[in-house]
């Protein structure tokens, strides 16, 4: 009997609990998605209405003039062509660190050679410079290569980073030795095994990878800001950072192009939910 | 590269004793290979070239006077880096009055994105309908670089009609505009706020991971023992994810003292160079002011501060592990 | 409601400036024979080569963006050969940082504007061209041009910019609130002793007066401004020191944190506090760059005027800036772009009118004397302070300093935080250090 009411009680408990629960995560919901609704809704309105008070959320004259303005082309905020530059720089960034860094982690993983640990550890412990004081100097290293103002200083550098090998190297440790060692007993050499064997078993932790670093890589702000100059060949981050400064308070045309930045990321995002999910709670738990 | 791989073998499983040139047999014999070289060559390439040879030029470059567009590059020995600690040397003032504004915004905002996204992931820990749900809203904004977030949020903040004065005014809340952008305390209300709005999620995230990672069974057997869902908490759910929480907090610190972009779109440094970080600092000096050499040597001061706080952390966080 | 503008949208005229090496001229020149000069001009500056892109940048982000662009369309659609593109990014941080940069890696632009207490420190950096000859070549001569702007485009003894206009700091006063006051609105105060008379009666009426405001725009140009008046100087002649704690510096900074602590001006004032009290009635005075005109001119119902500054000080004298069109450095430049840069820059100088009527005193005598300009409503106010206006020594590096260091001396002053003196003195020992660093980089200027 007192056990039952015990029961009962715990239900009602955690019944509202559970009411409680979905009302903060409601609320919760309102506060992160309803800036990105406002961005959205201000990119449709004429500019005036974006500064003119009272707000409202539903333009009151729905426009595309943001628009037009940003994908015109014209020499001052070619946005079309920071789209693209930030999908070249992107794919191909992300291409680049899924080729060097498998093959390194591939190697730290699984094969011996001389000086392995202090290679290992000098890798690892990169992470933790920050990335500030590399700024001038590869600033100039970049300018020496002739790549200041170039895609090429997007998607170089940044494949430098030991994140990727760290993260492919935790996965092709966790691999079975037993496939690789019968492979071996078979005669296959190396290579073989890599691309035969690891890569197609490693198509998760890869598709993680290939995710984080488009999306690192789309994001990337400081250094863009600081090596790429002329409106035509920037990505979007700096374009951004150029259109606040240029069209200082016609909102619409700002957020549209804020707009423009944030659609690939999302459906990125939409599609690769898991992958980089995952990915961000692996090097939490490893790490 | 695979080409060659390829190439170089048939198909046909053949005895290692055939001699392949880098069977894993012939590795493990100490007889030398080429192969892990090869393998690691080109990230060593990158490597090289990019983090190892920078971080050791920019110590070069920190003991000149150095402006790329000018024929020569004086040397001044530690010049830069007495003048970072020379009261009334032009740099002395504004850099740490940097360091200071990134320390205040790592004060305040590493809190916070340590404790709420705890609690978002405790409550997106239990099982219910549409989790995966509200799990991908926290984490979307996440996805957003930080320039679309800054410029946004530089529109929400505006004064004079942004977002949230509005709701203000329209809720009667304070007098007249609130200075988002322009005033302190707000502009660092301002910043942390929208910080952690951008990247509670990614916190979220991995407090999910690690309260998942809690064997449940120590729960239940809590649950015989006959205790409250407040003991459980402090006796299992916190000892679990010490391992999370030194990352949690070691990524966050070091995040939040790498702040650039926040300052550099919503506030741009205001009041006055109060809310400018040091990263914004270093960059200005070193590509806005052409003086790389003093740039490269904050830097490397700022480097040495983070690396103390890195290892202070893992100490203090270790040691409580082990007790 | 008045739009609340930010300091970036003021960032039209970059930082103050010191004397240096100005002479200050006669009145304009002495009148050139404007009809020869058009001649040669239409006949010197024409192009005739194969068709050509200029790529063409500047930081007009505020009001006077849509009308450099106008004249920008209207050139293209006169020259069937030429195709200017214009680009605009923020003077700062964004201009003066990647035009060096682009020009560094060979990507600069054809022709550029500059503000002229910039074109030293291009100039040391290689950044752009001497343009010594070039004048002639756009059928123009040094005559063509006001004296004090002309001579500022020199630096060690070659002519870096030809200028385009100059746009000066100016004495701005609300009508309605002068009424309120008991002052005549048509006969905004000219001396000390009117001004000071001014503020009391108007603080009589519990007005105060002439809000200072602590920040760059404009507390910066208002103390250049008495500060020059004084008799005094940001540098000395070498630019080797800073001087703006001399006597006549602290006078100028007393001065204008007396009206602080006298009750005629609100402390803390914040940034665009005292344009927008002005907009609201509850401000008198307000000394602003001739960019304003446009924006006072947009509030509706605001009874407004501008006159030329006060004198406070023992001289006459207005802080001033001046857009220069410059020719940025080019790894293999192309005679054709060369010559239709040349051509633009003509054109665009003599069509500076409409240029004027963004907010601008154009240097190109011919226009400024002309009926057009003296039509104007409020430039022609500014233009009568051309004799005694003032912009930076052509030093490299002084901007930074003027808005980095010596600015700070201002801040601190007019928020009752630093004695000015005292602010001063700390302002000028680290101006100083840089100063030297600067002669050392760029081996003495």
């Amino acid at each position: 009997m007192a056990a039952a009411a015990k029961t009962e009680g715990r239900d009602a408990g955690g019944l509202a609990r559970k009411l409680l629960s979905y009302a903060v995560l409601l609320l919760l919901t309102l506060i992160f998605v309803a800036p990105l609704l406002w961005m959205v809704s201000t990119s449709f309105k004429p500019n005036p209405e974006t500064t003119a008070l009272p707000l409202s959320w539903i333009p009151k004259t729905f426009s595309t003039e943001g628009y037009s303005t940003i994908l015109n082309s014209s020499s001052q905020s070619p946005a079309l062509l920071w789209f693209l530059n930030s999908m070249i720089a992107g794919l191909a960034n992300t291409a680049l660190i899924l080729v060097t860094a498998s093959m390194a982690a591939y190697a730290l993983a699984r094969m011996e050679f001389r000086g392995k640990r202090f290679l290992f550890a000098a890798i690892i412990s990169t992470l933790f410079i920050p990335p500030i004081i590399l700024l001038t100097p590869n600033y100039q290293i970049v300018d020496q290569f002739g790549w200041l103002d170039t895609l090429l200083a997007v998607i170089v550098p940044g494949a430098a980073g030991a994140f990727g090998v760290f993260f492919l190297r935790q996965f092709f440790l966790s691999l079975p030795k037993e496939l690789e060692e019968a492979a071996m007993l078979d005669g296959a050499n190396r290579y073989q095994i890599f691309f035969r064997i690891i890569l197609p078993l490693s198509k998760a932790p890869l598709a993680t990878l290939a995710t984080l670093s488009f999306l690192t890589n789309w994001n990337d702000f400081l250094w863009p800001v600081y090596v790429l100059f002329t409106p035509g060949n920037l990505t979007l981050p700096p374009g951004l950072a150029i259109l606040q400064g240029a069209y200082t308070t016609n909102y619409a045309v700002i957020m549209a192009g804020g707009v423009l930045a944030s659609i690939p990321v999302l459906i990125v995002f939409i599609i690769a939910q898991r992958y980089i999910i995952q990915g961000v709670a692996r090097s939490g738990l490893k790490g | 590269m695979a080409a060659q791989g390829i190439e170089q073998t048939g198909a046909q499983p053949t005895p290692p004793a055939a001699g392949y040139p880098s069977g894993g047999k012939a590795e493990s014999t100490g007889s030398f290979s080429w192969t892990p070289y090869v393998f690691l060559a080109p990230y060593l390439l990158l490597f090289t070239v990019f983090i190892v040879v920078p971080a050791i030029f920019g110590l070069w470059i920190s003991l000149h006077n150095w402006d790329y567009l000018l024929p020569e590059q004086p040397w001044v020995g530690l010049q830069n880096y007495v003048n970072l600690f020379t009261p009334g040397s032009p740099t002395a003032g504004f850099f740490w009055q940097s360091m200071e504004a990134t320390g205040i915004f790592t004060l305040f905002s590493v809190p916070f994105l340590v404790i709420i996204p705890l609690l978002v992931a405790l409550i997106l820990n239990q099982s219910f309908r549409g989790r995966n749900f509200f799990r991908a809203m926290y984490f979307a904004p996440y996805v957003l670089g930080v320039a679309v977030v800054g410029v946004l949020w530089q529109y929400i903040l505006n004064p004079g009609f942004g977002l949230i004065n509005y709701y203000l005014g329209a809720l009667g809340i304070g007098e007249g505009a609130v200075p988002w952008t322009t005033a302190l305390p707000w502009a660092w209300i301002s910043l942390v706020g929208m910080t952690v709005w951008w990247t509670l999620g990614f916190n979220a995230i991995i407090y999910l991971a690690g309260l998942q990672d809690i064997n449940q069974e120590l729960y239940e057997a809590a649950k015989v023992d006959g205790a409250n869902r407040w003991q459980r908490f402090v006796n299992i759910t916190i000892p679990g994810l010490r391992p999370v929480f030194l990352f949690v907090i070691t990524v966050t610190i070091l995040a939040s003292a790498n702040m650039f972009g926040q300052s550099y779109l919503v506030t741009d440094g205001a009041p006055a160079n109060e809310t400018r970080t040091a990263i914004m600092y270093i960059a200005e000096e070193g590509l806005e002011n052409f003086r790389m050499g003093s740039a490269a040597a904050m830097s490397y001061i700022l480097a040495l501060f983070l690396a103390l706080i890195s290892i202070l952390n893992f100490r203090f966080l270790n040691q409580k592990e082990e007790d | 409601m008045g739009r609340r503008l930010t300091r970036r949208e003021f960032l039209l005229a970059g930082a103050g400036a010191g004397a240096g090496l100005m002479v200050l001229g006669g009145c304009g020149a002495s009148r050139d024979q404007a009809a020869a000069a058009r001649t040669a001009a239409g006949g010197g500056a024409r192009y005739t080569g194969p068709k050509v892109n200029l790529a063409f940048w500047n930081g007009f982000t505020g009001g006077d963006g849509p009308i450099m662009l106008e004249l920008v369309n209207q050139f293209n659609s006169e020259h069937e050969n030429i195709q200017v593109d214009m680009v605009t990014m923020m003077w700062a941080p964004d201009f003066y940082q990647k035009a060096p940069a682009a020009v560094a890696a060979g990507q600069g632009p054809n022709v550029a504007i500059m503000h002229v207490d910039r074109l030293g420190l291009n100039a040391a950096r290689g950044v752009i061209i001497p343009l010594d000859g070039v004048v002639e070549a756009l059928g123009l001569q040094e005559s063509s041009f006001a004296s004090t702007i002309w001579d500022a485009g020199v630096y060690e003894g070659k002519r870096y910019g030809i200028p385009l206009d100059t746009h000066p700091l100016g004495f701005y006063y609300n009508k309605a609130v002068m009424e309120e006051g008991g002052l005549d609105p048509n006969r905004p105060p000219q001396t000390r002793d009117e001004y000071m008379e001014a503020l009391e009666e108007l603080k009589g009426k519990d007005i105060q007066g002439s809000w200072v405001p602590p920040s760059l725009f404009t507390g910066w140009h208002m103390f250049t401004s008495l500060l020059w008046q004084f008799g005094g100087d940001l540098y000395n002649e070498d630019v080797t020191r800073a001087t703006v704690n001399s006597d006549a510096g602290v006078e100028a900074m007393s001065w204008m944190v007396d009206l602080v602590k006298r009750g005629y001006s609100p402390k803390n004032v914040a940034q665009d506090g005292d344009v927008i009290a002005l907009q609201n009635g509850q401000n008198a005075f307000n000394w602003n760059g001739i960019w304003m005109i446009n924006v006072f001119g947009a509030v509706p119902e605001l009874e407004w005027g501008v006159a030329p500054l006060p004198q406070i000080g023992t001289e006459k004298a207005a802080w001033a800036n001046s857009h220069n069109f410059v020719i940025p450095n080019q790894p293999n430049p192309d005679p054709n772009k060369l010559r239709a840069a040349k051509v633009f820059i003509a054109w665009v100088i003599e069509s500076s009118q409409k240029w004027a009527e963004g907010g601008q005193v154009p240097a190109l005598n011919e226009v400024r004397e002309g009926q057009a300009f003296e039509d104007l409503e409020w430039q022609p106010e500014f233009a009568k302070e051309l004799p005694y206006v003032h912009f930076g020594p052509s030093a490299p590096g002084v901007t930074e300093i003027n808005e980095n260091i010596l600015y700070t001396a201002v801040n601190e002053a007019v928020l009752l935080n630093e004695e000015p003196r005292a602010a001063l003195d700390t302002a000028v020992e680290r101006a100083n250090k840089l100063l030297q660093q600067n002669q050392q980089k760029y081996g003495g200027y």
